[in-house]
């Protein structure tokens, strides 16, 4: 009986915050509705594409792939270290605990924020983009690798050990075979969202097609801007595309 | 050539495991550990090579310490103690021959074992020691495509590979059926045979101890309570080992 009058007390608590929720950030179906005309013409505005702008569209596009690439995959190898000093059934808890924290901790800040600090940091450019691409896959690399490591069978790390074989060489022989392949998966996958986050890099400076998106639709040219979306759909298709084939053939 | 006095193992918080045990072992001798199943079968056989670290008590294997070595002695006396799981304990994702030479890695030169790169010698020794097993052709086979009875071969491969001189076996046939126990138990009667190496094997099944053993230590309670030749076992000893619940 209680225990019901608990519950209903409960649920008309979340619904009260939730209400406030929806006041506190002005959401209205009204404003959406005499919103509608507005994207339709904006939409409508943005054909056809602006095929001129191709070149540079392209131009910006492999920037962004590159910048994925580069910073995703020196993000993979330094995450590496830090994977297994995170790891519970490798260090003591004296290492994991301190690196468990600091992962959690840089993990919280996104991409984008780390964009700024290293435009202002080294300037414009794809450089800072790659360095807050590199920032935050590391950290989100390392908190994935350190959980592939902690899922091992010890049995086979155990049996390796018994042979006489140094630290490393059980790293080597009985740890790295079980985890390579999800840490490859792994890294695939962060490079899908790492096109993704890097094309948005270009709105600070931070190198890439974003940088073409946004100055088309400052300028006010949406046939221009159209051309460039079309191009960064294209890209993101075909790299998931890719990759997740190849990650379906490594698992 | 295995000296065990006074070997004592509690689990923390206070579950006694082994109760001080002595045992020598000579070298030839296939020893069969028989008890029932918390009997500390496994606890003894891990402490000889301190996968478990022992409460107390010392191991000895020619005449050099086990217990209490360094890290650098307890890797020397792993070098020359081979053992085998009852999960058999293979890397899945390696391929057979990986596996194998593995054995070897107490043996070999550290930084070019650590790029993948072994000696041809001991590339050679890998693949005699499957043919042993009977499994050659399945080298470059990936493990966990082989069947139970064929992965805990490579898992005896994997221990011959190391060249030692002793062999420990945990339960080797407890997860494989009748007919494969044979062929397994039979692989390391012949090994025991031909190779003159010394075997310590826990083995749950009566039966399969006595055929093969031609020493039996029975264990209750982390004690030993029988230390003989199977013929030495009647049907009192039994009843002793194993307090009345027979197997």
């Amino acid at each position: 009986m209680s225990r019901g009058i608990r519950r209903a007390g409960l649920t008309l608590a979340i619904l009260v915050v939730y209400v406030w929720f929806l006041a506190a950030t002005e959401v209205s179906l009204p404003r959406f509705l005499r919103g509608l005309p507005w994207m339709a013409d904006f939409l409508r505005r943005m054909v056809p594409p602006d095929l001129s702008v191709l070149r540079s569209a392209l131009t910006g596009a492999l920037q962004t792939f590159q910048i994925a690439v580069v910073g995703t995959t020196v993000a993979a190898l330094l995450a590496l270290p830090l994977g297994f000093l995170s790891a519970r059934n490798v260090v003591p808890a004296s290492v994991f605990y301190p690196a468990r924290a600091l992962l959690n901790l840089f993990r919280s800040i996104d991409t984008m924020v780390y964009a700024l600090f290293f435009v202002a940091a080294v300037g414009l450019g794809p450089f800072p983009g790659i360095l807050a691409v590199v920032t935050y896959t590391v950290m989100t690399l390392a908190k994935l690798y350190s959980e592939a490591i902690e899922g091992i069978e010890p049995g086979p790390v155990e049996a390796i050990s018994a042979t006489g074989a140094t630290r490393l060489q059980v790293l080597r022989f009985g740890i790295l075979p079980q985890v390579l392949p999800l840490f490859a998966s792994y890294v695939l996958y962060r490079l899908e969202t790492n096109i993704r986050a890097a094309t948005i890099l270009g709105f600070v400076g931070a190198g890439g097609i974003g940088f073409y998106i946004q100055t088309y639709l400052r300028m006010i040219n949406y046939p221009a801007a159209s051309a460039v979306l079309l191009v960064l759909v294209a890209m993101v298709m075909g790299v998931d595309f890719a990759s997740s084939r190849l990650r379906a053939r490594i698992v | 050539m295995i000296r065990i006095r006074g070997l004592r193992k509690v689990f923390p918080p206070d579950k006694l495991a082994l109760a001080g045990v002595d045992l020598d072992i000579a070298a030839g001798e296939f020893v069969m550990i028989i008890g029932q199943s918390g009997a500390g079968k496994t606890t003894l056989l891990r402490c000889l090579n301190r996968l478990v670290e022992p409460t107390a008590g010392e191991v000895m294997l020619n005449g050099s310490q086990v217990t209490g070595a360094s890290s650098e002695g307890l890797r020397s006396a792993r070098r020359q103690i081979g053992i085998i799981f009852q999960q058999f304990n293979l890397v899945k994702r390696a391929s057979v021959l990986e596996n194998v030479l593995a054995g070897r890695l107490g043996h070999v030169p550290g930084l070019p074992s650590l790029v993948g790169r072994f000696p041809r010698r001991d590339r050679e020794l890998a693949l005699a020691t499957l043919r042993v097993v009977g499994l050659e052709e399945f080298a470059s086979r990936r493990a966990d495509t082989l069947s139970g009875g064929e992965q805990q071969r490579v898992a005896i491969a994997r221990a011959l590979a190391q060249e030692p001189k002793v062999i420990l076996a945990d339960e080797p046939t407890a997860s494989l059926d009748p007919k494969l126990t044979e062929s397994i138990m039979g692989i390391l009667q012949r090994i025991n045979v031909e190779r003159r190496l010394t075997l310590v094997v826990s083995q749950h099944m009566l039966e399969t101890a006595l055929t093969y053993g031609t020493r039996i230590v029975g264990l209750r309670e982390g004690r030993v309570v029988f230390d003989g030749p199977p013929g030495a076992i009647t049907p009192d000893v039994v009843e002793d080992i194993y307090e009345g619940g027979v197997r």
